[in-house]
């Protein structure tokens, strides 16, 4: 009904995962970064960058992102995901594009109009 | 969770502060007819500022991350939100092989 059974091969992972827990566990990485990226674009576009500069000032803010979404999950994983990747990794190619659309809007506003 | 919108809001309000002095120190080079180089330096304290509140708010109001082991205590009893007169505990019966296609001998 609530939980449902999910096997796997790998002896050290464990036979039983709350699926939905997993599952939810999912939303708060998403808000996190969408939300991290439009605050980077505006952030970007205040300060001027332009061209490569802005991409790099992008993947600090997901490293910081990353980093304290690892440091939410007690730096545990296993606890809350299925793999590290979940935690590091999802969501960054996603955001990127929000990232670019603010970055854009908020240049404008700030340096051209 | 109140506190965390609070600080997004402040580091909100912060980044907004920024970007109107840095509009108008545009402004002011303009008539000044100098490069623009870099917002003023206290812009760039408030946008470093305002990006490190954020970054805290946007980790910390989103929800807790719920435990996926089974064994957890927090993973103990899973009962409907509604009614609590039916209530499913989590064992480890649910590991054991089931025949689905046993019939009941009556």
């Amino acid at each position: 009904m609530a939980t449902q059974d999910k096997r796997s091969d790998t002896s050290d992972f464990p036979e039983i995962v709350n699926t939905d827990n997993l599952q939810s566990n999912m939303k708060p990485i998403y808000y996190s970064r969408t939300f991290l990226s439009i605050i980077g674009g505006v952030i970007a576009g205040i300060w001027g960058f332009t061209g490569f500069t802005g991409f790099v000032f992008y993947f600090v803010v997901m490293l910081a992102a990353s980093f304290g979404l690892a440091a939410k999950a007690k730096f545990s994983a296993d606890s809350y995901f299925d793999s590290w990747n979940r935690v590091l990794l999802d969501g960054i190619l996603g955001g990127l594009m929000s990232f670019v659309l603010f970055w854009t809007f908020a240049y404008d506003i700030v340096h051209i109009f | 969770m109140g506190l965390g919108f609070v600080v997004g809001i402040i580091g909100g309000f912060l980044i907004a502060h920024a970007a109107f002095s840095t509009i108008q120190y545009r402004g002011e080079l303009k008539i000044m007819e100098e490069q623009f180089t870099g917002p003023p330096f206290n812009a760039v304290i408030e946008l470093l500022v305002g990006l490190g509140l954020c970054l805290w708010a946007g980790l910390a109001v989103p929800t807790k991350f719920l435990s996926i082991l089974p064994h957890s205590d927090e993973n103990r009893v899973v009962s409907l939100p509604a009614n609590l007169d039916f209530m499913v505990f989590n064992h480890r019966g649910k590991v054991l092989p089931s025949n689905p296609d046993l019939k009941l001998k009556i």
